[in-house]
């Protein structure tokens, strides 16, 4: 065996085995399933910089399966086992006194094993078969909350079995036309293939990889399932599973179709489906960071700023370049990092409060849990792309791709999404942790240690990638090359190719000359009172603390301004579609009218009417 | 008149068939629509006899002289009917053991009132 | 060798003892039917090698073919006699402790009888033949679906046999009138001389034969008795009607239209048709609240599926085909079997009741939900190798109208997964209601839900032992020449 092949029967295995500890305790099994993730961890890990392909079973259909490993796959293969044993640590004691915890920790084994074979995977059916594993333990974990989770499952498997289907049409396709499935031997075949065709295959992957990453009228699935998934999950589910999408249109686009197509064809077909992507990826971005404005649910918010963020990332990588292309897929990993951090820290917040997110009735937290506090800055932050966090230097390059690429509108669109990105989330830091703290929750407990490991795990991975890009991007440049495109020249502290410079050692510096600026001043001319928080709110006039909160309404003449404009028109569209057709099937299964003479009826007018047809018209 | 001489059989078999299949489709007892089962069986099994029907024809014995020049109908076809009878026969009897007990349910054997099953 | 007729005399004969080792020990009779299953899965698989190498023809009484009965006896004849005999000892030795009342000695012989009348289907050579063995079947199942003697059970099983006895009459005026053309009742030499005649008068016995064994095959329009019929009788019934019994008629609508007519002019129409039950199959399905009518529906779509797979006629989507009739008596008669003990446990058909059963009876809820997912076609079960071959033959066939169908077939597997998701969240996802009875499936029938599990997770992560066999029964059903050749 292998090194690929050790790590997917690990994976797998470690879910089943899961099961059966879980089954004579939960303790252990939750034990045993961080155990199997960490040990996932370091097997990704060692497999860095190998490149092979191996056939791993022959027995399906007479079609070989085949797992390979290259520089793509592995670097999501690593995201994916450190942020799935991040998540098992945090959930330890988020599940801890939860029902079904077993059910919980091999679901989650089983996710992280099928997102494995989905990056391992060497040939589309193994993909396939992966995908689809993925896309029913996705929901069973979906709907395992219960309550609005079932309808959120519902929904998610519902759609992502429309993707399924338009992609099992693709590969039949593909099988039919190349009669192989093989990824390598199929980026040798199919820029032979006519355009019309690519476009076809493109479009039918497209739809299947647009519902997983979510882009905009594909995305409805995904605030429902984010906000109802347990935690630790949705951390996952954010993380990477939903990146799945940005891993099938990088496998599709470039591995597939071919980068030197994509760029180098004007006026075929490719390129085309290239700019629908990116201003698709552009509406994603502007749209959701809006509608998440107007949520006041802590989950929910977040969720919106998950389909936003992957705008950025579709719009980095549909452009084409090699600085678009690793800003898109460093921008999947930033995105990773604090989306998964973000969702931890509301995670904590729900464990402490008693499963309260609703950002109307929280506030003031920071100080009852000052590493959750800590996660959430450091998490908005990066979403924010503040200068010396990891979501500056992708945002950074990926503007930088747009503006040079001659896009203004798009570089527009990105930046529109950042105002509404910081508006949004300085909502959610405020109500959440800073403001008065409702009386009811004054006895509110620091997060347990494992929820405070992985928050801090990642809060320092966001400083360490903003403030050293080049120990990810060394990594990813390596990918854009293995596409054929021309390398960056990667240093460890920025980017110095002609598609432009970044050296965060000056950005350090120019910051911190700056806030020594501001101290200084503050220091020498700052004279400050501190004043009781009720003091200048009710003019000096004791006012009843519980009575009021003023983290609720947040935004509120924005949200009367613009709320009319940002419906979710495709999640009614959608909605009504569903009740359609429901209806229909209501009104089809009349026909079955109880009556045992008109079944008889039917038999002889099938019998009637066929004969007719044929003595009319002999069609036969 | 030769035309009905040669298709008066198969005109009464579908005759009958066609009778059996309206009073299925007509009636609304259930009775009733077993007895046009029956009559349609009835017409199939005319239709099997007058597939194998040759003018004239005797039964399809070999005497002992061996009977050159006499015309036999055709046997396979009576072999059909004499099996099709009996498992019309079967079904006959089980049809009308199934409406005994479904009057007891129902009190009727009405088929439009029978229909708690449908949709 | 031993001689395949062989059986369908053993299991008869044993039907027929049932009644007297009832008098002697009353315990034994209900172990008859396991017994003769048994003797039929073993001698089929004796018989595969034979098989393999060319068709086995048995003359009936020694009669030569064309005058005599003779059994066909190819890979795919082989292929439903097992599948029978496999379903039927797993739903035997479930109905070992599901039937408990009732007149149990009359049960299992009509079981037996059931699975004989659709072996003998399989196996025959001969048109009337056929038919006397589809009477047997069906009149086995209507008494069958009427066992519990209920309100619903005897309302859908009289309507089951008006239904029932139309399509046997208009099946055998088809015959009828093949015999008036032909004077041969025999399949291979109908197909024979089938080129000589004018194909404008075949087409009425044709589709007089269509109609007839569309009502067994439960092809739309023809199909109004199957949701009452499978939805009313007891659950182990409605295993064998939805795995076997339609499964059983479309065989025999595949075999006319295939080998003894060989209308491929016919194909594309069969292929609307087959779509058609398939939309009507799932959206009744998705609209119903009962949980076995449910089911029914959705077995309407399977043979919708089916019909569709076998009439793109390309050996690829035969071949899946083959593969869906496998995956669909496993993973049907699972749902069944399970949902047998659901509802015994929570009282009612409803799907609401059904709430909660997760926690309570957390074998069989396993056992619905993986029958659900590999009916829906998701790797890794057995429905995803036949929903693959099925899709990718009739891409690479080709043509507008076929890859249209193609996704309107997709479109249902939509539809299909919805509702039957929204079961599985039902058992596991939605707050218990308390009540109905305490009992948990016994052991007979863990055992028979573990061993289609078993089944359908192998048969979804080896295909290819399947396959092999099922493409050689393909090129049975597709080459008439060869088939004429074997037998005359």
């Amino acid at each position: 065996m292998t090194g690929v092949e050790i790590i997917l029967a690990a994976a797998f295995a470690g879910a089943l085995l899961t099961w059966f500890i879980g089954r004579t305790s939960s303790t252990a099994g939750s034990a045993f399933a961080v155990a199997v993730l960490l040990a996932l961890t370091a097997l990704v890990a060692l497999l860095h910089g190998r490149v092979y392909e191996t056939v791993f079973y022959r027995g399906f259909l007479g079609l070989p399966m085949s797992l390979r490993t290259d520089s793509l796959s592995w670097f999501f293969a690593m995201a994916t086992t450190v942020l799935a044993a991040l998540s098992g640590i945090f959930s330890l004691s988020y599940m801890k006194d939860r029902k079904n915890t077993g059910f919980f920790n091999t679901m989650l084994l089983l996710v992280n094993a099928a997102m494995l074979g989905v990056v391992f995977s060497g040939d589309l059916l193994s993909f396939f078969i992966f995908w689809e594993i993925m896309s029913w333990s996705t929901f069973l974990l979906i709907s395992f909350n219960r309550g609005q989770g079932v309808n959120a499952g519902l929904k998610y498997i519902v759609m992502s079995l429309v993707g399924s289907m338009a992609m099992l049409v693709g590969i039949g396709w593909l099988l039919g036309a190349f009669g192989t499935l093989n990824i390598a031997r199929l980026s040798e075949l199919i820029p032979s293939a006519s355009g019309g065709h690519q476009l076809v295959l493109l479009l039918l992957f497209g739809i299947a990889f647009g519902i997983k990453n979510a882009v905009m009228p594909l995305h409805t699935w995904l605030p429902d399932a984010y906000t109802e998934a347990p935690s630790p999950f949705t951390a996952v589910l954010s993380g990477m599973l939903t990146r799945m999408g940005i891993f099938g249109f990088l496998l599709i686009l470039y591995v597939m179709a071919g980068a030197a197509r994509v760029l180098h064809s004007p006026g075929s077909t490719v390129p085309t489906y290239n700019v629908v992507l990116a201003w698709l990826g552009a509406v994603t971005i502007v749209v959701p960071t809006f509608i998440a404005m107007l949520q006041n649910d802590a989950k929910r918010l977040l969720a919106w700023h998950g389909i936003g963020q992957g705008g950025y990332m579709i719009l980095g990588m549909a452009f084409g370049t090699g600085m678009g292309l690793a800003g898109g897929i460093f921008h999947t990993l930033n995105h990773a990092i604090y989306i998964v951090l973000l969702f931890m820290s509301v995670g904590a917040v729900q464990h402490r409060t008693g499963g309260v997110r609703d950002l109307n009735s929280l506030g003031g937290l920071a100080r009852k849990m000052p590493v959750a506090f800590i996660g959430a800055l450091m998490g908005i932050s990066g979403l924010i792309g503040v200068p010396l966090t990891n979501g500056f230097v992708s945002k950074w390059m990926i503007y930088r791709t747009l503006i040079l690429g001659g896009a203004p509108f798009l570089a527009f669109a990105a930046l529109i999404g950042s105002w509404g990105t910081i508006l949004s989330v300085y909502k959610f830091l405020h109500n959440v942790f800073l403001g008065q703290l409702p009386s009811k929750y004054e006895n509110v407990r620091s997060s347990p240690v494992s929820m405070k490991i992985p928050i801090l795990v990642l809060s320092f991975a966001i400083l360490l990638f903003g403030i050293l890009p080049g120990l990810p991007l060394k990594v990813i440049d390596g990918i854009v090359v293995s596409f054929g495109l021309p390398s960056l020249d990667v240093s460890l502290w920025g980017i110095a190719s002609e598609a432009g410079t970044l050296n965060t050692v000056n950005l350090f510096a120019a910051l911190a000359v700056g806030v020594l600026v501001v101290l200084a001043f503050v220091r020498i001319l700052g004279r400050s009172e501190r004043v009781g928080q009720d003091s200048n709110y009710s003019a000096g006039c004791g006012v009843p603390r519980d009575r009021y909160n003023y983290t609720a309404r947040y935004y509120d003449p924005l949200f009367r301004m613009i709320s009319p404009y940002l419906k979710d028109f495709f999640s009614t569209l959608y909605d009504g579609l569903a009740r359609g057709i429901g209806s229909l099937c209501e009104a089809v299964r009349m026909i079955y009218t109880g009556y045992v003479s008109s079944y008889v009826m039917y038999i002889l007018l099938f019998i009637s009417a066929m004969i007719f047809i044929h003595l009319t018209w002999n069609p036969w | 008149m030769t035309f009905l001489n040669e298709y008066a059989f198969y005109i009464g078999a579908f005759g009958l068939i066609l009778i059996g299949l309206l009073t299925i489709l007509l009636r609304h007892h259930l009775i009733k629509l077993i007895i046009g089962l029956s009559i349609m069986e009835t017409g199939i099994n005319l239709f099997l006899i007058a597939i194998g029907y040759i003018s004239r024809g005797t039964a399809p014995i070999f005497p002992v002289d061996g009977g050159a020049g006499t015309v036999m109908v055709d046997p396979v076809p009576q072999a059909l009917v004499l099996t099709a009878i009996v498992i019309g026969v079967a079904v006959l009897a089980m049809a009308l053991g199934m409406a005994i007990r479904l009057h007891g349910h129902y009190g009727t054997l009405d088929m439009r009132r029978i229909k708690e099953l449908k949709w | 060798m031993v001689n395949p007729v062989l059986l369908l005399a053993v299991p008869m004969g044993l039907a027929f003892t049932v009644p007297v080792i009832e008098r002697i020990t009353g315990r034994v009779s209900r172990w008859v039917p396991v017994a003769a299953m048994l003797f039929n899965l073993v001698l089929c698989v004796r018989l595969i090698p034979a098989v393999l190498e060319g068709p086995v023809i048995v003359q009936l009484g020694g009669f030569v073919p064309p005058f005599g009965i003779n059994l066909y006896v190819g890979p795919l004849g082989l292929f439903f006699a097992g599948l029978i005999a496999l379903a039927g000892l797993v739903i035997s030795v479930y109905s070992l402790t599901y039937i408990r009342t009732g007149p149990l000695a009359r049960y299992h012989m009509l079981y037996i009888l059931l699975l004989v009348g659709a072996t003998g289907v399989a196996l025959t050579g001969d048109l009337f033949n056929l038919f006397v063995f589809f009477e047997i079947l069906c009149i086995s199942s209507y008494a069958l679906v009427a066992y519990n003697g209920d309100r619903a059970g005897l309302e859908s099983s009289v309507k089951y046999l008006i239904q029932g006895s139309v399509g046997s009459s208009m099946l055998l005026v088809g015959i009828g009138m093949l015999y008036g053309i032909f004077g041969t009742l025999n399949m291979a030499d109908i197909a024979r001389s089938v080129g000589m005649v004018d194909q404008g008068v075949l087409f009425v016995p044709l589709i007089f034969m269509l109609g007839g064994l569309g009502v067994e095959a439960a092809i739309f329009p023809m199909n109004a008795w199957l949701p009452d019929a499978h939805s009313s009788a007891p659950s182990s019934i409605s295993a064998v009607l939805s795995g076997i019994a339609i499964e059983v008629g479309l065989y025999a609508v595949a075999r006319m239209v295939f080998t003894v007519f060989g209308i491929s002019d016919l194909f594309l129409f069969l292929a609307f048709l087959g779509v058609l039950t398939l939309l009507i199959g799932e959206m009744c399905a998705f609209a119903q609240s009962n949980i076995k009518r449910m089911l029914a529906y959705s077995s309407i779509g399977q043979i919708g599926l089916i019909l569709f797979a076998l009439a793109v006629a390309s050996g690829v989507t035969v071949t899946g085909g083959l593969f869906q009739f496998v995956n669909h008596t496993f993973s049907k008669g699972l749902l069944f079997l399970s949902a047998g003990y659901l509802i015994y446990r929570s009282g009612s058909m409803e799907i609401s009741s059904l709430q909660g059963m997760g926690r309570r009876m957390p074998l069989t809820s396993l056992a619905f939900t993986v029958g659900s997912f590999s009916l829906v076609g998701l790797p890794p079960f057995a429905g995803f190798p036949g929903k693959f071959l099925i899709v990718r033959g009739a891409l690479e066939r080709g043509g507008t109208v076929i890859v249209v169908l193609t996704g309107l077939v997709l479109l249902c597997t939509i539809l299909e997964g919805a509702y039957f998701f929204r079961v599985v969240q039902a058992l596991y996802f939605r707050e218990g209601i308390s009540g109905g009875s305490g009992e948990r499936a016994p052991a007979a029938a863990a055992v028979a839900m573990i061993l289609l599990m078993m089944l359908i997770l192998a048969l979804g992560a080896y295909p290819q032992f399947a396959e092999t066999f099922l493409r050689s029964a393909a090129s049975d059903l597709m080459g008439a020449v060869e088939h004429v050749g074997s037998v005359l």
